[in-house]
Order: structure tokens, then sequence, then C-alpha cells
């Protein structure tokens, strides 16, 4: 027997969402709380506490949330929730832990539904459950305060690149004298568990180093005499750093030269040894690094290297909960450095450099990369637009340029973009054009509207310089948007193309699955919203190539409600964030490139994350209807 | 006065046989142990027809538990008890019972036992006890023949307790939950009261907790202790 106090239910009944739902439902939910106390200065709900367990309503006093996953002080208070307010929404949904701690700001009672009974009356209760979903740029930021909480455990432990060596080496090196035996060296890298050697002089100066990877090729393979001095079969090739150089001089050290370990001396002594692995926890590597040995990169492996790290600082600046929008700039940004540098590279080493041709050629970026929007995982898309110098026809051009745009495509594998499965890349012919050839080509695409022109025109519309002679490339553009805006056509065409693909929501409202239960983030979720900004930016002569870009500036232009743009935009950067952390996770457990692909299965995101990605592609779903509106389809 | 002494010594009441089989249930549950931590207790509020204890009589009772620390809202009772005459206009005022809710209440023997079968053994606790013990142990012996032994506190003796500063300052109910913020949505209402008082409790827990205070019994203990300091000072 229970006595709800009607007092209570009045009280709750005042606040959002429980003045709109139904009276059984609230009487459920009051049956089921419990009201707790908590001093002035209490903490009630923290990351710590783990996945949170209950949903509180203020009933008296106040609560301030405060950011902890950022170093931010103690006492800033970023957030004051009063009386009848509701928290912590976004961590029950998600069943994940709080990002912030909640404080009672004075003495304060809360009524409190254990979590499974929050979830019953998510179930059962249309305006609950509203409410709690409703906002999604609320939710968003929510999801990126989760994001950030969930990475910044693994961010905390990775110290920083830019630290002396001196900090990094735990002990004192294990050396021997040059004359020691191969065995008893041997023996003691056995038992002291140590991967390498170093020989010194009798002055502390090493000599040479044997490592375990040596043993294999020097000793076990050749069989040598185990009783002949160590010194013989040490490689004396050392490469040495003093104590205050930094851990990434030595890790790109041993990138350039493909060592393991990097010995420490200070005043021709051996004071420490650092290897790979100590390096390997070092991930934090910095923006401005990474740059400047891309920039300076002399060899494909060193670009390699820069690739590595470009994916490894995507992770920590999701750790550090940096937008999508920035983060994939930032990635483009890097990506177009290190290929930049390929091009550079393979330029020199074909013997191109420097002479007219390479003066009159432009290396592009297509599809997702032109966009600026490119991801961990991207194949190559890119063409060159060239220019025809007196005397030459543009098949000698063509001809001279694709020995090299190969090696630069394949310069490009070996540093983590794919080669394009469908063959849009410079080396072939077919996208190796002069300027005018070029404008011939998307001259055919726009009045001629076959699929297959179609198709190409989404790839390659979005095409932006990258390397060389840029004035072709505007020049290009500039044509390009007088073209298309002026083909009616053409447009009605794209769009009609661009309707196919519908956002995967059922009637109920429920997702539509693809095969295996999977949803294709790329396909369903992205390109809804690329192409129709791809339409609107084209339409607009927007010369801008990023989709974001492509919507706001064609907002005046097409008569967008700009409240109706960033709804679009905020639901596009979720799914980026989505598939941002897909590529993520999936690299952090090793998968390689080609195991990498842009389908999640969403009855594995947690419910949060679930509702958010419904309302995006609801969003979709409207920027198609607009765009159908448009084109009268 | 001739209606006190009547009732006084009115014959044993009649119990049917499932009412008897229910007291007898009630008495039968085992003593819990007040030292123990973590013990249920039930905080209770009493609505009369007035505040002459020998007069006047019971019209409703409310009553919240507290678990742990924690009020459970799904664990509370509340019970207007049916009256032969609905109590004076000035004192329908205060209660906001109507003359009509009173004569709808429920009878005084299914209501007393309702609110012993919520209370189960747990220790009863209320802001000034004596005015809702006397009314409670009176009911109890006039409608179902029981003399109720059972362990209180005080709250009215443990906060001063806890709070020494407070202790001159503070005297009634409202004084203490205006400082803790306590807020009751109507007063004078025997559950909303038993709520604000419930807080109140729990806002007394949580302090003796910090003194290492964590049972029923050492509360009582404190409430002994202030009544005796009240007594001498």
């Amino acid at each position: 027997m229970s006595a709800i106090l009607p007092s209570e239910l009045s009280f709750v009944t005042r606040h959002a969402p429980f003045d709109r739902m139904e009276l059984p439902h609230v009487l459920w939910m009051l049956e089921r709380m419990d009201v707790g106390y908590y001093a002035s200065g209490e903490v009630i709900v923290s990351p710590e506490q783990g996945p949170v367990d209950r949903f509180l309503v203020i009933k008296q006093g106040k609560v301030h949330g405060e950011q902890s996953v950022a170093h931010a002080s103690e006492t800033d208070t970023w957030l004051e929730l009063a009386e009848g307010e509701c928290f912590p929404l976004g961590a029950l949904l998600a069943n994940r832990r709080v990002a912030s701690v909640y404080r009672a700001g004075s003495d304060t009672f809360c009524y409190e539904l254990p979590a499974d009974d929050f979830r019953e009356l998510i179930g059962m209760s249309a305006a609950f459950r509203d409410f709690c979903t409703r906002r999604i740029a609320n939710l968003l930021e929510h999801s990126k305060q989760v994001i950030q909480a969930q990475y910044s455990n693994s961010s905390v432990e990775q110290q920083s690149l830019a630290s002396p060596l001196s900090a990094i080496v735990r002990r004192e090196p294990v050396s021997c004298s040059p004359e020691t035996t191969v065995r008893q060296v041997l023996e003691v890298m056995r038992e002291q568990r140590i991967g390498s050697m170093v020989a010194v002089d009798e002055k502390g100066r090493p000599l040479g180093i044997m490592t375990l990877h040596d043993v294999l090729d020097r000793i076990a393979i050749p069989q040598i005499d185990l009783d002949q001095p160590v010194i013989r079969v040490m490689s004396t090739r050392l490469s040495t750093l003093p104590p205050h150089a930094l851990a990434h001089e030595a890790a790109l050290m041993m990138a350039k030269h493909g060592f393991r370990h990097v010995l420490v001396v200070e005043n021709g002594r051996l004071v420490g040894l650092v290897s790979e692995k100590d390096l390997f926890a070092l991930q934090r590597v910095g923006l401005r690094q990474i740059g400047s040995a891309i920039r300076h990169a002399e060899s494909a492996e060193v670009l390699q290297q820069g690739a590595a790290d470009i994916r490894r600082m995507a992770h920590n600046m999701m750790a550090q909960g940096v937008a999508p929008e920035q983060l994939t700039q930032f990635i483009s940004a890097f990506n177009d450095l290190l290929t930049t540098r390929v091009v550079d590279l393979e330029c020199k080493a074909s013997g191109l450099l420097g002479t007219s041709l390479h003066n009159g050629m432009c290396w592009m970026a297509l599809g997702s990369e032109g966009r600026f929007e490119q991801t961990l995982n991207t194949d190559q898309d890119n063409a060159i637009v060239f220019d025809v110098p007196e005397g030459m026809t543009a098949d000698q051009v063509r001809e001279k340029l694709l020995p090299v745009a190969q090696r630069i495509n394949e310069t490009l594998a070996l540093c983590g973009f794919p080669l394009c499965k469908g063959e849009i890349m410079a080396s072939n012919p077919k996208w190796c054009l002069s300027l005018e050839e070029w404008k011939h080509t998307f001259n055919g695409w726009i009045s001629g509207g076959s699929p297959e022109s179609l198709l190409h025109a989404s790839i390659f519309f979005d095409f932006r310089p990258l390397y060389g002679a840029q004035h072709l490339a505007e020049n290009l553009r500039n044509w390009l948007g007088r073209t298309a805006s002026e083909n009616s056509r053409f447009l009605h065409m794209m769009a009609a193309n661009a309707l196919r693909n519908r956002p995967p929501l059922g009637v109920v409202r429920d997702f539509v699955l693809g095969k295996g239960n999977m949803l294709d983030l790329k396909m369903n979720g992205i390109t809804p919203f690329v192409d129709a900004a791809r339409i609107f930016g084209l339409a607009a002569g927007v010369t801008h190539t990023n989709t974001i870009q492509r919507l706001r500036m064609s907002a005046s232009k097409m008569n967008l409600p700009l409240a109706e743009i960033d709804a679009w935009i905020n639901a596009l950067l979720f799914i980026q964030v989505l598939r941002l952390r897909h590529h993520d996770e999936s690299s952090m457990q090793g998968k390689n490139d080609e195991a990498m692909d842009n389908k999640i299965d969403p009855e594995k995101l947690n419910e949060l994350d679930r509702r958010i990605l419904k309302e995006a592609f609801r969003q979709a779903r409207k920027l198609q209807s607009r765009l159908a509106l448009e084109y009268r389809l | 006065m001739l209606a006190s002494l009547q009732r006084w010594f009115a014959p044993k009441p009649r119990l049917t046989a499932e009412q008897e089989a229910r007291l007898a249930a009630w008495i039968a549950l085992p003593a819990v142990d007040a030292k123990a931590s973590h013990l249920r207790c039930v905080v209770v509020d009493v609505e009369t027809t007035g505040l002459n204890l020998m007069t006047d009589t019971l019209i409703s009772i409310g009553a919240v538990a507290v678990v742990n620390g924690r009020i459970a809202l799904g664990d509370s009772f509340y019970v207007v008890l049916q009256q032969r005459e609905a109590s004076r206009k000035e004192n329908i005022l205060i209660h906001g019972i109507s003359g009509t809710v009173q004569r709808e209440g429920a009878d005084p023997v299914e209501a007393l036992l309702a609110f012993l079968e919520f209370m189960g053994k747990s220790p009863l606790v209320a802001f000034h006890v004596t005015f809702d013990e006397t009314m409670i142990r009176r009911a109890l012996r006039q409608y179902l023949g029981l003399k109720l032994k059972h362990l209180w506190v005080d709250l009215a003796y443990v906060m001063p307790a806890l709070y020494p500063p407070l202790a001159y300052s503070h005297r009634v109910l409202d004084d203490w939950i205006g400082r803790f913020n306590i807020r009751i949505q109507v007063r004078h209402n025997a559950l909303a009261d038993a709520l604000a008082t419930a807080q109140l409790l729990q806002v007394a827990q949580a302090c003796a907790h910090k003194k290492g205070i964590s049972s029923i019994a050492s509360l009582r203990d404190l409430e002994l202790q202030q009544r005796w300091v009240n007594g001498v000072s």
C-alpha cells in the first residue's frame, strides 16, 4: 500500500517533461522513486561512479555540473540546475558514465529513479521519450563530452613526444666490454630480459650494439663461433643523441634510418638507451612536428611514418573533443601536406622538376579530399590538369606526365591511401587532361546526363588544386560554376539521381538495414547531404567544394532558411562523428585499411546515439524534400 | 469530558476473526535490532481534532519510510480515519480535511491495522514525539485493545544535539526545515508533514554519519542526552 503525495505530484507536474506526460506514467514513476539528500558541496554523480545508475529530478536545492574531463579547476562551474530539472539525461540514455561531476550547490533533495525503471519509462511514455531526445544540438554537445571522457583516459597516459630523452630513459644501460664473448652477452641478455647490449670502452664510450633482432641474422643463421668477442658481430653504425634531445627527434631518427634503438650519450659517455618500444607509448605527436617531418621528408618511409602520425593525431584530437568539422579539416590539411610532398618527391625523382611541363601542371584532389572531408579511411581520388606548351600536343604532354602520376599513385598507396578501385586517379589517361580537354569532358557530362556522367560529375565536380599550377584549376572551377548554374536540365537530373539514395528510415521511423543488418554511414548517412549540397552549390555558383560551406554559401540564393541549414549541418556532423569514431576504433583494433569500412550495426549503438542518428537521418530526409521541391521531383 | 471518560472506560473493542488474526500476526513479527545500520524506519505525523491530548482524536496518519538514508516514495502511507462527527470548523481550516472526507474516512480498526502492517516493527521517528505517540497509542488502545510499546526517536531533540549552535534559535519544525530549505507543499497534511520530517531525518542521518553515528539506537541515545541537557540547563 503506498500513498503517493498529491503534493509531490503537483510539484513534478509543474515541470517539463512531467507536465506533458500521462498521469498514470507520472504515478508509475513516483512510486518507484526515492528521495535522496545531499549536503551542500556533496558529490551526487561523478564519472568515477561508473555508468549512471539513476535518473534524478531536483526536488529542492540546486546542483552544479562541473567539467571534470578537461583540466578545468574544480570550482569551474559550467552548468547550474534548479528545482524541477532532470539530470544526467545523456549519460543515462547512453548507458555511460557522466562526463561531469554533479555536486549539490546547497542542501539538496532529489527524486531518484533507478536506471532500469528510467529505461522502462522511456519505452512507456512518448512524451518523456521525446523530451529526453528532443534537442539534437544539446545532445550532440553531450555526445561530444562523452566521447571526450571516453578518450581522455587513454590520452592522459600518453606522454608528450616533446619530453626530453632524459625523462624517458628508465634505467642505467646494461653494457659490456667489446671483448666479452658472444655467449656471455646472450646469457646476460636472457637473464636480465633485455633486448639489446651496448659494448663500451673503458671510458664508457659506446662502440657497438647488438639487439635481439640481430641474433637471428648475425649469430643463429651464420652459426658463428659463440666464443668470439661480441664486438665482431655488433653493429657499429650507432645513432646517438644527447639527453636533452627530444623524444620526437629519436622517433624521427628511428623512422628515417630504420633503427630500433637510439643511444643517449652525454660527453661521449653512454648514459641510456631508448628503444622504439619506449617511444611507442608517446603517442601524442604534436601537429608541428608531424607537419615539419612531412615537409622535410626525403623518402617514402618517412612519409609513411607521417601518415601513421596523422592517424594517431586524429585519435588524440578526438580525445580532446575537437569538433568533427575541424577534425576532418585537420586530417585533410595534413593529407594535403603529405600528398604535396609525395608529388614533389616523385616529380624530383623522375626528373620532371624544373621543366616547363612541371610548371604547367596541377595535381587535383577529388571526392572527399576535394571537399576537405577526408576521414581516416579514404581511397585516392585524384587527377591532373595541365597546360599544353607551344609546339606540343596534349597527348605528348600526357605521355610524359603519366609515368610520374603512376609513381605518385603508388607512393600514396604506400602511405595508406588505397588505390582507387574505380581507377579515378591521375595515372589513368582519362583523368590526366589539359584544361581544354577537361572543359570538353565536363561539358559532355552536363549536356549528356547518362547515369555514368552523373556519377562522374559527383566525384569530379568536387575537385580542388593541391599542387602546382593552381590557376588552371581555378579557371576550370569558374568555368564550371558558370556552365552548371545555367544548365537547369543537368541540375534537375543530378537532383533526381541524388534522390534515389534515400536515408535508411522506415515508415515507423526505424532504421532500414542493408545486408547483415548493417547501416552504411557513408552511403546512407553522409552522401545524401553531400549530394544535395553539391547541387545547391552548383546552382548558386558557389566555388567552394566543402559540403558545409556549400550549404551555408548557397543559403541566400536558394532561399534556404538558416535554421534548417544549421540543423542539416549538425546532423551531418553527428554522422561524421560516428563514422570517425568507427574508423578510429577499427584502427585501434589494428584493422588494416581494407578491413575498415563505414558499416555499423545500429543495435550496437547506445540508445542516445541511435536516437540522434535517427534524427540525423530525418534531417537528411528534410534536405531531400527541399531538393525535390526545388526541382519539382 | 464525558465523551473522553466514556472512551476511557469503554469495553474491549470487538474485532472480527480476520482482524484478530492480522493483529496477532503483527504482534508476532520479530523485533528489529535498533543498533543495525541501514535499518528501515518510519517517519510519522498525525492530524487531530485539536491539540488536547486528552479530548481530541486522531483524524489522519501520514507515514514515510526511510531506508539507508533514502526516502522511498513508493513506501509511504496515508489514511483518514472515519469520525463519528466532523471536527470543529476552525480545526478543519488547519488540516484541510473537510467534514465529508472525515465522515467518509476508513473504519478506524481497518485504518490502524493497515498502519501497523505498514510500520511493521520499524522504529518510529517524529518531531515532538509526545503528541504523535500519545494520539496513536490512544487510538490503538481504543480500537484494537493494543498497548503499543515501541521505539520512538524524537527529532526535536536529535537536531539540537547534532547542531548545538542552532539549539536556541531553532525550536519548532518550521525552524528546522526552513534552515535546510525543505519546503512543505501542503502544510498540516499528515503525509506532507511526515515527508518534510523524513527529509529532516535524512539531514540528521547525514550529519550523524559524519560523527560516526549510524544506527537508530545511537540517534535515540543522542536524543536522551539532549533531553538530559535540556533538563539541567
